[in-house]
């Protein structure tokens, strides 16, 4: 088989395809929980810098009394709103608690390790209407200090000191503010001290929000910590990831890529070595569907090697009709008389006859024998259809013919008997179209009777070969009690006779032209003192001129006769 | 060759144009052997037929006897090389032609 055709195909092509998709997936689940871990670790942090900076918050807060933080934030509001002098907040500024508080806040910002610990108030409106044209002039400020405790204490902003705020929070301190909560989210800058949170408590008092204590704080741990923390759980994930591919990769290959690389390796094994059989695709129990496909294929291989089988056997037999239609066709030659000169010893005419089977046996058939001393018989028939059949009858009808002529009897008494015999039981409706002719040696003269044959050809001393036409009796065994018609005719010294089945005049070419007798007779007057052997060989190498490459249908049959005299 | 037929009642028509050689009359022996039972009359128009060869003449002979066991052939309207050839081969004795 081709094996020289099969594709180039990669064997390891399934296996590494599999592990490629599985390593991608493995791969990609093991970026996003790294990538997860590192979020979750981050939220983490924040969350409890946040909230140890509202304890802080509110720590501060409480080393307020209300009332004083009251005061303090209705005199921010008022200084917001131009009742008040900046000199009164600065002579608060001054007042012995405030800067008591101011103290207390300063330590407990560096005890918890905050950047920046500050109470202030809004200026709503400005809070609520951002101004670019104001910022970039310095000039938006919506928080006003009430106190501030920076972690450098020269750049403190004092009472009614006021700066902007971090824009991408805006929002959020809106609603903070009208809210009077906590923002919802956590509100963290990226500054030169590193990330830093902020937790923003609004100060309560009596249920009003009065104030908020701002308390940023430096996550010094997630600093520190993130790389080692995102490099450890790189290598776990990635140790973990690799352990479980090569697991799954290995069971996937183990218990399904490993029987689909075998089941095509054994359907590779059928196709190229001669569709022997191994069965080891029956050892393949998986229960799932590679186990049908296994089974199926086995079936396949089986099935297919009993249709060769099969078809060997039919072929055989095939073969062994050819070979027995060929004896046929040879024992039906053979009983044709086929050695020349066929009567040497007699000097008063020559004759020369062939037939050209066609390649499926036939039922041409010509004849010719003495019947006495001075009578010859010439017989040149075509039995109707082909095969088989037909030349079963042409044999009963060789010999039927031949037997009651040779028993004495003009052509038509012999034509009627042969009749008779042959449509007995002739259920096939096969018939046979005869030219015979019964010849006296000695004279020349003859009767011949044409039962439904071809137009003999005759050559006049001298002259050219002609038709000789006319009216014909039915074939043999066509129908029950035909009477046929015989008449006489006389050779004289130097006259030929040329009789033939429809083989020639009907041999085409691959133009679907026929021969015909105009092209036989122009074949046969090349040289019309040619002897009958000649005249045959020059008409059948005309015909196979004509017909070139074209196959040859139907049996190609003639018989030559030459008269000479005493 | 083409083959057309025509049932009236128990009379059949059969129309046949073309050759009817050794490759073409057992497609006309079908047709026939298919449709010619109960058939009372069977008429064979060669108007357009062009020839007729010993296979040909087989299938014709054929009908002509399974006819004439139940009713009657007729051959209509055959070409003059087609009469020659019935005429040649004895035919137009067995045959019924009209002429």
């Amino acid at each position: 088989m081709g094996k020289e055709k099969k594709a180039k195909v990669n064997r390891m092509g399934l296996r590494l395809k599999f592990s490629l998709i599985v390593s991608f997936v493995g791969i990609c689940i093991a970026v996003a929980l790294v990538l997860m871990g590192t979020n979750l670790m981050e939220d983490t942090i924040i969350h409890l810098y946040t909230d140890q900076g509202y304890k802080v918050a509110q720590t501060a807060v409480d080393f307020f009394t209300d009332e004083e933080i009251e005061r303090y934030a209705d005199l921010a509001d008022r200084y917001i709103k131009g009742e008040v002098e900046r000199e009164e907040l600065d002579a608060v500024s001054q007042e012995p608690r405030y800067v008591e508080v101011k103290q207390l806040i300063r330590n407990l910002r560096k005890e918890m390790d905050a950047n920046d610990i500050f109470i202030c108030v809004y200026d709503v409106d400005m809070l609520k209407n951002y101004d670019q044209e104001l910022d970039e002039k310095g000039e938006w400020t919506p928080i006003y200090y009430i106190m501030d405790c920076y972690h450098t204490e020269e750049e403190d902003f004092m009472f009614g000191d006021a700066s902007a705020v971090v824009l991408e929070y805006l929002d959020t301190l809106i609603k903070s503010n009208d809210a009077g909560k906590r923002p919802s989210e956590f509100i963290v800058t990226d500054t030169q001290f590193g990330h830093n949170t902020t937790a923003i408590l609004p100060i309560i008092v009596n249920d009003k929000t009065i104030a908020f204590c701002y308390v940023e704080t430096p996550m010094k741990i997630l600093e520190s910590n993130k790389k080692m923390f995102v490099t450890q759980l790189g290598i776990l994930t990635a140790v973990v990831t690799v352990i479980l591919l090569i697991i799954s990769i290995f069971l996937i290959v183990r218990l399904m890529i490993r029987h689909i690389v075998y089941v095509a390796q054994e359907a590779d094994r059928f196709t190229s070595d001669n569709s022997v059989i191994t069965h080891k695709l029956s050892e393949i129990k998986t229960h799932d569907e590679i186990q049908v496909l296994a089974e199926n294929l086995l079936k396949l291989e089986i099935g297919i090697n009993e249709y060769i089988d099969n078809l060997t056997k039919v072929t055989a037999e095939k073969e062994r009709i050819g070979a027995e239609l060929n004896v046929a066709t040879q024992i039906q030659a053979d009983m044709l008389p086929r050695i020349f000169p066929a009567f040497p010893e007699r000097k008063e005419f020559d004759l020369y006859a062939s037939m050209d089977p066609a390649k499926e046996v036939g039922g041409d058939f010509y004849d010719f024998f003495l019947i006495d001393d001075d009578h010859i018989g010439l017989v040149m028939a075509d039995v109707s259809g082909k095969g088989v059949p037909a030349a079963l009858f042409m044999v009963i009808a060789k010999t039927l013919i031949k037997n009651r002529a040779q028993i004495g009897g003009s052509p038509s008494e012999v034509l009627a008997y042969a009749n008779e015999q042959l449509c007995e039981g002739n259920d096939a409706e096969l018939f046979v179209t005869v030219w015979l002719g019964i010849i006296q040696i000695s004279t020349g003269k003859g009767l011949a009777a044409n039962a439904g044959h071809e137009h003999p050809v005759i050559r006049r001393a001298g002259g050219e070969y002609e038709l000789v036409k006319y009216r014909h009796s039915p074939a043999v065994a066509t129908m029950e009690g035909i009477k046929f018609r015989e008449h006489e005719f006389e050779l004289n010294p130097g006259d030929s006779l040329y009789v033939y089945t429809d083989g020639v005049p009907e041999a085409t070419n691959s133009n679907e032209e026929m021969y015909g007798t105009d092209r036989m007779l122009a074949a046969l007057n090349r040289n019309p003192d040619a002897s009958p052997e000649e005249a045959l060989k020059t008409v059948k190498d005309d015909i196979s001129e004509f017909v070139g490459e074209a196959p040859q249908f139907d049996d190609i049959t003639m018989l030559g006769f030459s008269y000479f005299g005493k | 060759m083409t083959i057309q037929k025509n049932r009236e009642a128990d009379i059949l028509t059969v129309a046949v144009e073309g050759r009817l050689d050794t490759t073409t009359a057992p497609q006309l022996e079908e047709e026939l052997n298919a449709s010619i039972d109960g058939v009372k009359e069977l008429v064979l128009d060669l108007v357009d037929l062009a020839y007729v060869s010993s296979a040909g003449l087989r299938v014709l002979l054929s009908a002509q006897k399974t006819m004439n066991k139940q009713g009657s052939m007729v051959i209509k309207n055959a070409n003059e090389e087609v009469m020659e050839i019935f005429e040649v081969t004895g035919f137009i004795d067995i045959l019924n032609i009209e002429e």
